[in-house]
């Protein structure tokens, strides 16, 4: 899949670039931004609600902050726009992340990207109230109820 | 108990099918051991010094008859005939093999069971009281909450990959038989002042290498905001519980580290976000669950005081079994029995297939074909009719299950240590056997009274010896394996952790000190006064004089049937 931005571990921020948190800042115009898992969502939320991208690093598999962090840019910061996630994933993840409001995965291969797509789809139901789904099966008493 | 509606089915089997394909892919080399190790443990799926181990999820330690025997088939077909009872409700079964585990997954799922979240740093199975929903001291039937959380907790989007495993435990009765004082979340039950249920909330306890009492950061929360309760806490800890050192990362560190104060405060924070959004559970779905606990159609029988009290005399074993394995029930005419696992050379929590099925049998006949498991490793039968007592306990003592020694010495909780366990220090089930084999003398233990001794193998306290009267946890000393004891800690109500001793013993020697504590108690108890009180009185120095051979134990005359001192006996190798 072809993808429209380039994310930069270190470097300045510019039209088309995913940049490091500190360098978006100073050139927020028509750039992306990346955070770390364990980012304040307090402190950077109102801040990157209007990027196009935002990216989260995920540094193993077994790290879930930054599932946290993405259901908080989306239901308490408003966030809209594309949510990356980005680092140490396997397609299997990827169906939590998608429930906690990313929309885009960065996978080594189209293979395992294909993986992803159907583990995103596995699954009819689930219990909770997600990003996804946003009341929970026994708000709503026909799916519920068979 | 609660029956899986069309959704539940469904869940259940596309996991197992989901489950399926991840064994596929693993065996095909698209996934590597570290990738699969991370989902195969949310399927309960461990790989253990010997063979791989599945633990199956027992939600709340409750069982159908024909889940008991569902159980006992799969032992029959993917393993060796027989299972394990583990200290959190759950069975467990020690040989699979991980390419049919898949197919254990269906089977099981036929029978609306799984093993979901049994181990992986996820929430783990919610466990309760094991006489739940027929106790003569409970206040609230705290099952329709197990398993409004149990539904919650299962494949969350945002906790399943957290710190490290969490334990929620819940206590609805008067006595506290589900330590929720060790747990990463103990939820206490009560009546509210309008006789609504009220839920209090201890957060932070836990055993392991820093054993911890939980601290109480909320009282009286009303049962609709149970889960979003539940969500603010488990955001907090999924964000800010160390993630560095997994010796550090229970949620235990993270409200010491922050206090329990601004633990709360964090939370309460985070809670108003979240308090009367979407997951305010209506009355409604309380209701729907709590249609799946009601009562059963008990017969309105009367209490046998008369009948029993000439079988007791007639059968001064049948006497002390139903002094320790009966318990009362809510309902007159009926009993709670709980059959011991622990006979002597037997690891506890042991089961056989054939044990199984007769458990099963016994649930039908003498019940309303319910089991529960117990967090001390035994099989209950809720429902047994006053009258049918003594058959059931002929029948289970056929089957090895009529030990009388629930709540003594004897009935231990015990780790499956070094002959099952690469973490271990040391063995731990032959340490049991030889307590048992040691004391085997009913009319010493019942005079001992209510005594719990808990073996763990390793500081990971598998065996919950921090809260054993008398603990025993296994220790390594230049690779000789020696075992440290301590006394004076509690599970219950007034939870205490145990105080060590002293310098660790060599294996032989357990027995021999545990009759050393044993005689510096009965020396010194006071008439009718319990091991614990006894200790909780006098402290441990006295224990420690007379075991370490300072001095004799303090005052005068031995009281009671002195301990049988007999030799060790050569110690059998289990498994
Ligand atoms: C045989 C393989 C086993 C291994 C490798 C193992 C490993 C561990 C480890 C590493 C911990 C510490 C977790 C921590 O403190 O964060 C732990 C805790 C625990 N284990 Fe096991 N375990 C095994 C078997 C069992 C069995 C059979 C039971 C039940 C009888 C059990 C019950 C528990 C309990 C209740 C705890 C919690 C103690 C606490 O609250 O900290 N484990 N286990
Ligand atoms: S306490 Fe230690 S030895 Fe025992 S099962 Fe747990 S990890 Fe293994």
């Amino acid at each position: 899949m072809e993808d429209e931005w380039t994310l930069v571990i270190e470097g300045d921020a510019a039209p088309g670039i995913i940049a490091p948190f500190a360098a978006w800042r100073k050139k927020p115009a028509g750039a992306g931004v990346w955070v770390e898992g364990d980012a304040e969502a307090e402190e950077i939320g109102p801040l990157v609600a209007a990027a196009p991208v935002v990216a989260v690093r995920f540094p193993a598999i077994v790290d879930g902050r930054g599932l946290s962090l993405g259901a908080l840019l989306r239901t308490r910061y408003g966030f809209v726009g594309e949510l990356r996630a980005f680092g140490d994933i396997i397609p299997d993840i990827t169906e939590y992340m998608h429930r906690c409001g990313f929309n885009a995965f960065v996978l080594p291969d189209l293979e395992q990207a294909e993986v992803a797509i159907a583990c995103i789809g596995r699954m009819s139901d689930h219990y909770q109230a997600s990003v996804r789904q946003p009341k929970p099966p026994f708000q709503e008493p026909t799916t519920r109820r068979p | 108990m609660y029956q899986y509606n069309a959704f539940d089915q469904r869940f259940v089997e596309e996991r197992v099918e989901q489950y399926r394909d991840q064994t596929r892919r693993f065996l095909a080399g698209e996934l590597t051991d570290d990738q699969f190790l991370q989902l195969r443990l949310r399927n309960g799926l461990y790989i253990q010094r010997l063979a791989p181990m599945l633990r199956i999820a027992v939600p709340y330690g409750l069982l159908t008859a024909t889940q008991l025997r569902a159980l006992a088939e799969i032992t029959r077909t993917y393993d060796k005939g027989y299972a394990h009872l583990s200290t959190r409700q759950n069975v467990q079964i020690n040989w699979p093999e991980l390419r049919v585990v898949p197919d254990i997954l269906a089977d099981l799922a036929r029978v609306q069971m799984h093993c979901i979240q049994t181990s992986g740093s996820c929430i783990r199975n919610i466990t309760t009281d094991q006489f739940a929903g027929v106790a003569a001291d409970e206040i609230v039937d705290p099952r329709p909450y197990c398993e409004l959380m149990r539904q919650w907790s299962t494949y969350h989007p945002e906790f399943d990959w957290l710190p490290r495993k969490f334990k929620i435990a819940v206590n609805a009765a008067q006595a506290d038989r589900a330590a929720i004082h060790v747990h990463d979340i103990g939820i206490n039950i009560r009546a509210g002042d309008d006789g609504r249920p009220r839920f209090d909330f201890l957060v932070g306890g836990g055993l392991g290498r820093t054993p911890v009492i939980g601290s109480l950061i909320r009282e009286g929360l009303p049962e609709q905001h149970l889960l979003t309760y539940l969500e603010a806490i488990l955001r907090v800890y999924n964000r800010y519980g160390r993630r560095d050192n997994k010796y550090k990362a229970r949620i235990k560190i993270l409200v010491r580290a922050m206090t329990p104060g601004k633990f709360r405060a964090q939370v309460d924070e985070e809670w108003e976000h979240l308090r009367d959004g979407p997951s305010t559970v209506p009355d409604e779905e309380i209701q729907r669950i709590k249609a799946c606990f009601v009562p059963h159609v008990y017969e309105d029988l009367v209490d046998e005081t008369q009948l029993l009290a000439r079988e007791r005399l007639a059968d001064p074993a049948f006497n002390a079994w139903m002094q320790n394995n009966v318990a009362p029930h809510k309902r007159s005419g009926y009993a709670i029995v709980t059959l011991s696992t622990k006979a002597t050379g037997v690891p506890p929590g042991d089961v056989t297939e054939e044990q199984m099925d007769a458990v099963a049998d016994f649930a039908e006949r003498f019940g309303f074909g319910e089991i529960r498991i117990s967090h001390e490793q035994n099989f209950i039968l809720p429902d047994v009719p006053q009258k049918h007592l003594l058959a059931v306990y002929e029948l289970a003592s056929e089957q090895a299950l009529g030990q009388a020694n629930v709540g003594l010495l004897t009935d231990m909780i015990c780790c499956p240590g070094g002959d099952f366990c690469s973490l271990a220090n040391a063995k731990s089930i032959p340490i049991a056997e030889a307590i048992q084999r040691r004391f085997d003398d009913y009319d010493y233990l019942h005079d001992l009274g209510p005594l719990d001794i808990n073996i763990s193998g390793c500081m990971n306290a598998c065996g919950h010896h921090h809260v054993g009267h008398i603990g025993i946890l296994g220790v390594d000393k230049r690779g000789d394996e020696f075992y440290q004891i301590s006394i004076g800690g509690n599970q219950a109500k007034d939870a205490s952790l145990g105080r060590i001793l002293g310098p660790s013993f060599k294996r032989a020697d357990v027995p021999d000190v545990i009759d050393r504590i044993l005689a510096v108690y009965v020396d010194n108890r006071l008439d009718g006064e319990p091991f614990l009180h006894t200790v909780r009185r006098i402290g441990i120095e006295p224990f420690k004089a007379h075991v370490y051979g300072v001095a004799e134990p303090s005052a005068g005359e031995r009281e009671g049937p002195a301990p049988r001192m007999k030799e060790p006996p050569a110690l059998r190798r289990a498994g």
